[in-house]
This record gives C-alpha cells, sequence and structure tokens, in this order.
C-alpha cells in the first residue's frame, strides 16, 4: 500500500466546458484522489475561464471534429503537443492517466510524448470498424505504452480486444451512492408514474420510443403519467403526442441534484430507452441507487451495469411494443416491482466512489512498481534534439 | 544525384524505423519484467499468507498438510512450472475457504482479509501480466523483428497460464 502523497496527471480528452459523461468521471476521479491527499492536476481542452476548477490546466480550446459517427469536442495539433510535453515535463508526475487514448486528442499525445507509469481508459463502446486495419499500425506502438488499461464496461472492453488485440480490467465509473440514497418520496410524483431523465431533445435518448408506448400502456392503466425531467423545449415534443393523451405527460422542467434523488424515491418506475451511443449507463446506477425499479433498453452498456436484468428489467431496444409490456407488467405487479428496486439498490453500491475509486488506485499501485517519475520519452527526446525543438 | 539523394532518404526511414522499432520492443520487454517482478511478490506474499494460514488455528491437520506443501511447492518452482504450482495453491486456499463460515476468531478474520485483499490485486496484477506478454510475444513473431533480431538476446517471456478468474 502507497501512503506516500502522489502527483497524478489526469488528461481528459474532450473539452472541460461542455457535460459529458468522461468528463464527469474524469472530475469525480480528480476528487476522489484530491480527497486522498494527493496532489491532482487535470490537463483538459477548455476556455480560460474564472470557475474552471483548480486542478484544471486548460490546453486551449477545442475543436469539433466528427469521429465514430458523432461529433466530438477535442484538440490536437503541433501547439498542443508542446503544451503537453511541457505539462509532462514540468509536472514531475508519479503516474499519469489518460482517458480515451485511441482516439486523436490529448490523451494520445500524452501517452506518445511520455514514458514511465501510465495508465490508459477506455471508454467508448463501438462496433467493430473495418478502419481499425488502417489505424492499427499507428495507435498500437502508443497504446503498447501503458502500464496498465481499465475500460469501463464489458461492451468497452470487448470494443478493445476486437480493434486493438488487447485486454484490459473492467472497473466501471463511479457514482457517490449516498447523494441518491436519502431521496424523500414526493406526493405529487407518487402513483403510476414513469420518470424520463435527460435531455430529451435527442432522439438517442429515446424518448420518442417511450411515447410511442404511451397509447397501449394508458389502455392498461389509464390513471399513467410520464414525468419528464430535463432541459429542453416541451411544446415540440408535446406536438406529437395524441391530443387526448397530452394531459397524461408532464414536463418538470431542469431539476436540481436534490429534486433528482427526490424524483428517483417518487416515480414507480425509471424508464431509459436510448436507442445506442451510450459508453456507460451511469444514470442507471443513479436511478438504482435512488431506489427507482429501472426499466432500459437492452443495448450493451445498459445490460452491462443491469447484469444482463437481474438488478433492472430489460426490453428490446427502438421496440415501442415491448416497451409497453415490460412496464404494464411491472406496475400491475408491486411485489415484483419492488424486489427490483431492491435488487438495485444493493447493486448500486458497486459503484460507489468508494469501491470504484479504490479500485482504480490498486491498479495505479501495480502500474508504479518500478518507482521512477514520467518523464518525456527518451527516442522522442533524441530526435526532437536533432531537429533543435527541444 | 537525384538517385543517391533518394537513397539516402529511404536508408535514414528505414534506420528509424528500426530504431524506433527496436525501442519499442525494449520497452515491451521492461513492461514484461516489471510486471512479472509485481505479480511474483504478491505470489510470494500469498504462499506466506498460506503458510500463516497452515500454521494458525483455522485448519485441520490435513488442510494444513496441504497447505503447507503447496505453499513450498509454489515458493521453489521455477518460471516454467510457476503457474501450474500456483494453481495447486489456489486449489488449496479455495477448499480452505469454503468453510470459511466455521471461523470466527478476530485474529484469523482479519489473516482472511488480507488474504481476500491480496487475491484481488493478484487478479489485476496477472491480467497485466498475461497482457504483456502476449503483446511481447505478439511483436516478437513479426517478420521485421525476426528478420533483424530486434529482440537481441532477451529471452522469450514465458506464458502465464493460470488465468485471473482461476483464483
Amino acid at each position: 500500500m502507497i501512503n506516500r502523497k502522489l502527483r497524478i496527471g489526469l488528461v481528459c480528452p474532450y473539452s472541460w466546458d461542455v457535460p459529458g459523461g468522461v468528463q464527469n468521471h474524469i472530475r469525480d476521479l480528480a476528487e476522489f484522489l484530491i480527497n486522498n491527499g494527493h496532489h491532482v492536476e487535470v490537463l483538459a481542452p477548455a476556455t480560460e475561464s474564472e470557475d474552471l476548477p483548480d486542478y484544471v490546466v486548460s490546453a486551449g480550446r477545442a475543436v469539433s471534429i466528427p469521429y465514430n459517427g458523432a461529433v466530438a469536442r477535442v484538440l490536437f495539433g503541433v501547439g498542443a503537443n508542446s503544451r503537453v510535453r511541457s505539462w509532462i515535463n514540468d509536472g514531475d508526475f508519479d503516474l499519469l492517466h489518460l482517458h480515451e487514448p485511441a482516439i486523436p486528442s490529448l490523451s494520445l499525445l500524452a501517452c506518445w510524448a511520455g514514458e514511465g507509469a501510465m495508465v490508459g481508459t477506455f471508454h467508448a463502446a463501438a462496433k467493430y470498424q473495418k478502419a481499425i486495419f488502417a489505424i492499427g499500425p499507428i495507435l498500437e506502438p502508443v497504446i503498447e505504452k501503458l502500464s496498465a488499461r481499465i475500460a469501463v464496461s464489458e461492451s468497452a472492453r470487448l470494443t478493445l480486444t476486437a480493434h486493438l488485440e488487447t485486454d484490459a480490467i473492467v472497473i466501471p465509473n463511479g457514482i457517490y451512492a449516498e447523494n441518491y440514497r436519502d431521496g424523500s418520496s414526493r406526493t405529487e410524483w407518487q402513483g403510476n408514474t414513469i420518470g424520463f431523465l435527460g435531455r430529451f431533445e435527442e432522439d438517442r435518448k429515446g424518448l420518442p420510443v417511450l411515447l410511442d408506448a404511451l397509447p397501449i400502456i394508458s389502455r392498461f392503466i389509464p390513471d399513467i403519467r410520464v414525468l419528464i425531467a430535463g432541459p429542453g423545449d416541451s411544446e415540440e415534443v408535446l406536438a406529437k403526442v395524441d391530443p387526448q393523451l397530452r394531459n397524461r405527460v408532464e414536463f418538470l422542467g431542469k431539476i436540481s441534484e436534490e429534486d433528482k434523488a427526490d424524483f428517483l424515491a417518487s416515480v414507480s418506475l425509471y424508464i431509459a430507452p436510448n436507442t445506442g451511443g451510450e459508453s456507460f449507463g451511469i444514470i442507471l446506477a443513479e436511478a438504482m441507487a435512488g431506489g427507482a425499479a429501472v426499466v432500459a433498453s437492452d443495448i450493451p452498456a445498459f445490460a452491462d451495469v443491469l447484469g444482463n436484468g437481474q438488478y433492472g428489467a430489460l426490453f428490446e431496444s427502438e421496440n415501442s411494443e415491448n416497451l409497453a409490456k415490460v412496464i404494464i407488467d411491472l406496475l400491475r405487479d408491486d411485489t415484483k416491482r419492488r424486489e427490483l428496486a431492491k435488487a438495485g439498490a444493493v447493486h448500486a453500491q458497486r459503484f460507489d466512489w468508494g469501491q470504484v475509486g479504490e479500485e482504480i488506485f490498486e491498479v495505479y499501485e501495480l502500474a508504479m512498481v518500478s518507482g521512477q517519475k514520467v518523464s518525456l520519452t527518451s527516442e522522442n527526446r533524441s530526435w526532437t534534439r536533432l531537429l533543435g525543438r527541444d | 544525384m537525384k538517385n543517391v539523394i533518394l537513397f539516402a532518404g529511404l536508408a535514414t526511414l528505414i534506420f528509424w524505423y528500426l530504431t524506433f522499432s527496436a525501442s519499442r520492443l525494449d520497452r515491451l520487454h521492461h513492461r514484461v519484467e516489471t510486471s512479472w517482478a509485481t505479480l511474483d511478490s504478491l505470489l510470494q506474499r500469498r504462499a506466506a499468507i498460506a503458510l500463516e494460514v497452515a500454521r494458525s488455528s483455522i485448519t485441520d491437520p490435513a488442510t494444513s498438510l496441504l497447505l503447507t506443501a503447496s505453499a513450498y511447492q509454489a515458493r521453489g518452482a521455477d518460471i516454467e512450472d510457476r503457474s501450474s504450482a500456483e494453481s495447486v495453491l489456489s486449489g488449496a486456499l479455495g477448499m480452505m475457504l469454503a468453510e470459511r463460515e466455521s471461523i470466527v476468531a478476530k485474529s484469523d478474520q482479519a489473516l482472511l482479509h488480507e488474504l481476500d485483499q491480496l487475491t484481488d490485486k493478484i487478479k489485476v496484477a496477472i491480467s497485466i501480466h498475461v497482457e504483456s506478454v502476449t503483446r511481447t510475444q505478439l511483436i516478437r513473431n513479426k517478420l521485421v523483428f525476426r528478420l533483424f533480431r530486434l529482440a537481441g538476446t532477451a529471452p522469450l517471456p514465458v506464458t502465464y497460464e493460470f488465468e485471473a478468474d482461476a483464483i
């Protein structure tokens, strides 16, 4: 067990300015490590501003590039590269933890430039792509330098094995379970209510799937109410709902973290009908910790978090009829629903930062056995000296 | 003249590629060595705990004998036989832990708790080590690396067979 204070450098590939799963994970991890007495710096693309946490070091503004069918806000290039190099050089780190080092980003640059104890975390779960034949030879020598690899889910691990022929340890993303444990049930959200949380205007969050299921559900359960919390324009969504059912749908707007805990404790079912593009189902872990019975689409990331249906019900992704059936079954069977919620609440502890942070730190310890500080790679150093750029 | 420049350029490129590949392989060998050192020290600690358990009040004489014998075997085995010897020790420890409920004394509980923590670490260490060994073997099998003998005299890393989920 290492008891001394470590200097740890985390590298975030995506812009700190926009919210996202990877960014949240890095923020929580940084705070966990700081609370344990370590010195932490996070290198991230960000606009210089005063409300940046003091452990974040900005490497410049991110640019938007299309990658893997989505738009990623990342940063790379000659300027970014020299900033990464001087950050590593000046940081005197015991360990670097690079997030998503296999995409063109700061993490890849840091992995290229650094030598020593380096841990990489792979978040993305993607289908197998042929393009990997072309980029594999570039990525492999870089990814090889990592002393240890972490994948956030079984599907992220499979993605990694298929694309880069390398294995990883599975450690899930973390939540602060205690923040959700003590939500109080509010009467206005009780009854036959189903809850939805998130940016509902994005189709991949799957609200249309849920709304398509509504006519069927209301035939069997007339007093059903759909509660939707999250930012967005409700008029546009309501326009697509059958006029007779519009009074069954309520929009709560963006809610605070405290309200979120109450929301999860109150609703009869929490629904996550996402159609894909999720690297992890952190919201499901939060919902379980909040005591809600969870129904989610059977995309790989969600099936992982719910233990293939053990800790929450799954339905066939994008199939509204199947979703309706699962919801009706659970709303009619109180005992089954309660048992599901109870199993979920116990399972959610597995994602608590107390446990997850401990596991990540264990990997750090194993990566640091050689005891050397992180430095710039020697081969890069001689070549840059030759080119007179040192 | 043009040909000379072209040839010199090509030669530099090949030279760069070979030095780059050699240092890449060197780093992989280094990784194998450190991951093995870590795993080895954890396994040694496990054998020590097994011996301590064997001497404690936890086990009956037969289990003690089994634990002691397999722990000594695991400690003494050379690298080729190591994984099978460790598997035997894992089996012996598994038999002991199967009767876990009957263990009540505080000091014994502490010992078992230490063993649990160590087991978690060993699992992670094994998967890290296996990964670095397979990677190195894979690279060493490539044509360029064999043709130019980039591995030099470094011995081929030994596959550590027992999987992390076997313990």
